[in-house]
């Protein structure tokens, strides 16, 4: 007499809302990112070139208050800058390309999934990543230089830490719409990493040439863009040779252009035709 | 832990929790496609298509290119429709994909699994996809493996499997969820004898639990075992559809006769049974004719015939297909007579 197989049975469970599912791909990718020694090498090193040295300045140093040109010295440096752009190279390289690689879009999509919740997944997962590094390190900085200070200008700096806040998020959500869009297309995960990064550095070797006959020019190069901007959100001023509103709008248009061409693509992609 | 998303979708799962039996609208799972058209640039991949598909094993064929998994994309709304409808379970696949999607499930036919995580991870991950919560992903994904029969294997990365247990993952996914309506495409393909064995045992069992389950598959030994209903297409239409046991029936009025003897003896049975019987097809051996006949339901004319020509009759009853047969003769548009 043979063991009887195992039958189907079916599940009687509750449902959860098709809006929240999104939730699911988000974890799924943050667990998967901070397991994986690539990424966490890059936030190790990163911190302790960017973040370490100026913890140790502002515990060490006596300061009178948070100022916001100690934060632009901090978050303005074209390293802190470059360090993001590698690491969301690394974070994002594989999100829709590992996808695209394996077809597996269609275990997606043959469920209750729509492309805008699964890219919001896959970019919620990749911004916590980030704001590992690009937002939460600089906040406790600011919060840490606040409760060390000997003066009692308090207002002062919470205000600098708002604005550390502000640049932190924008740092960690720059990067990652365009890492996605480049993961959207190829099939291999270190062609869109270097594919991201280069995209950047071919920009700012664009703006290098430019700015030999115009200075403005400086605002396309993407870590040219960001050090100015966190300028005149810290300090109020911009150089006069540059134009806000186009700076504005370079910023934006990197976030923006790059988030609405990989929605296309996997709408695209999916539909079939 | 910084966030916590289970506590977040838990939370929020009470409040706007779906209820799976509303969620799947009716019970048994019909499909009916209206004048369904659905196109890639120049090529129609579906041309007007018209089906009623009805609860049970639905065997979908056709050649490739045909437009089987375009149907089955079609009716989860993966693919815009350029004219028609097509309704799963009473909703529209254009405007209700959503809510259609939640009760069916998927099994495609190409590789499509993620190669650097295992079985149990991917199952309850996509079970979580499905609406599930976390426990209850992992619970029924052990189920689910357990079903399909992937062992301690399971927590292997599915690089290194075999296309038999690929198959048997990917039938795990699709079902993890416990969907009313099931799209198989292509279950057995690149299975092993035994493989394709267990894979129809599977479905069969399947079928058991009020599933409506659609078998998309050029095998049609397997479709002809398993399934109650087929769908013929080709070339993006409707070719010929109809339950099992109808198709197989072969044409009203017609029956198989085997008869042995002489090469004289056959000859003058065969001139006689023409002056009575009408015959639509001959297959002649040494020492045996195998003949379709018309006309001669009753037999004595047949028997008497023989005896009187000095042929033995071997074998006369109503004549029987197999699904290959009604497939060509689809495609040869229409039977052998036009049946």
């Amino acid at each position: 007499m043979g063991i009887s197989p195992i039958e189907y049975h079916p599940w009687k469970g509750e449902r959860t809302a098709q809006n929240l599912r999104l939730y699911i791909i988000a974890r799924s990718v943050f667990r998967h990112k901070l397991s994986s020694i690539g990424v966490i090498i890059m936030m190790i090193v990163g911190f302790m070139l960017v973040h370490a040295l100026n913890l140790f300045t502002i515990i060490l140093v006596s300061h009178d208050k948070l100022e916001g040109s100690d934060m632009t010295s901090y978050l303005g440096s074209g390293l802190f800058t470059v360090l993001s752009m590698l690491l969301a190279a690394v974070v994002t390289s594989d999100l829709i390309s590992e996808d695209l690689a394996n077809s597996s879009f269609v275990l997606y999509f043959s469920r209750a999934l729509k492309v805008r919740d699964y890219l919001a997944g896959k970019a919620a997962g990749a911004l916590l990543v980030m704001s590992l590094f690009c937002l939460i390190p600089p906040v406790l900085l600011a919060s840490v230089s606040i409760a060390t200070q000997t003066g009692s200008d308090y207002w002062h700096s919470f205000g600098v830490l708002g604005e550390t806040v502000l640049v932190g998020a924008l740092m960690t959500l720059f990067f990652v719409p365009f890492g996605l869009m480049i993961s959207s297309f190829t099939r291999r995960k270190s062609y869109a990493a270097v594919g991201t990064f280069m995209a950047f550095f071919g920009l700012a070797v664009v703006a290098q040439i430019f700015s030999q006959f115009a200075r403005g020019w400086r605002v396309i190069s993407p870590i040219d863009a960001l050090s100015i901007l966190f300028k005149w959100l810290y300090e109020g001023q911009v150089p006069s040779y540059v134009n806000k509103d186009a700076l504005l709008l370079i910023v934006a248009s990197l976030i923006i252009v790059p988030a609405a061409i990989v929605y296309f693509r996997l709408t695209r992609e999916v539909v079939g035709k | 832990m910084l966030i916590s998303f289970d506590r977040i979708a838990r939370s929020m799962a009470g409040e706007i929790a779906v209820d799976q039996k509303s969620a799947s609208g009716v019970n048994p799972i019909h499909i009916s496609a209206k004048d369904v058209t659905v196109s890639f640039g120049p090529v129609t991949a579906l041309d007007g298509f018209n089906a009623d598909i009805p609860h049970g094993i639905i065997g979908l064929l056709g050649p490739n290119g045909a437009g089987k998994s375009t149907l089955i994309k079609a009716s989860l709304g993966l693919l815009v429709l350029d004219k028609g409808a097509i309704s799963v379970g009473g909703l529209d696949s254009q405007s209700q994909s959503l809510q259609i999607r939640d009760f069916v499930g998927y099994m495609p036919e190409h590789d499509c699994l993620i190669p650097s995580v295992n079985a149990v991870e991917l199952v309850s991950y996509l079970g979580m996809i499905s609406g599930m919560a976390y426990r209850d992903a992992i619970q029924r994904s052990h189920e689910m493996l357990d079903f399909v029969g992937i062992g301690e294997e399971r927590y292997r990365p599915i690089k290194s499997y075999s296309t038999g247990m690929k198959q048997k993952v990917k039938l795990a996914q699709a079902i993890v969820h416990d969907p009313k309506l099931l799209f198989l495409d292509e279950p057995t393909s690149g299975m092993d004898p035994q493989g394709r064995e267990e894979m129809l045992s599977l479905v069969t069992r399947m079928a058991s639990s009020e599933k409506t389950i659609v078998v998309s598959s050029h095998i049609l030994e397997d479709v002809e075992r398993i399934c109650d209903y087929a769908v013929i297409i080709d070339n993006g239409k409707l070719v010929r559809s109809g339950e099992m046991t109808t198709l197989l029936a072969g044409e009203e009025g017609v029956r198989s006769l085997t008869v042995r003897g002489s090469e004289q003896a056959l000859l003058g049975y065969v001139r006689a049974l023409e002056q009575v019987c009408q015959i639509v097809d001959r297959k002649d051996q040494v020492g045996e004719s195998t003949l379709l006949v018309r006309g001669c339901e009753d037999g004595k004319k047949v028997f008497r015939l023989a005896a009187e020509n000095g042929a033995q009759v071997r074998s006369f009853r109503p004549e029987r297909l197999d699904l290959e047969e009604v497939f060509l003769r689809a495609f040869r548009g229409g039977g052998r007579n036009g049946h």
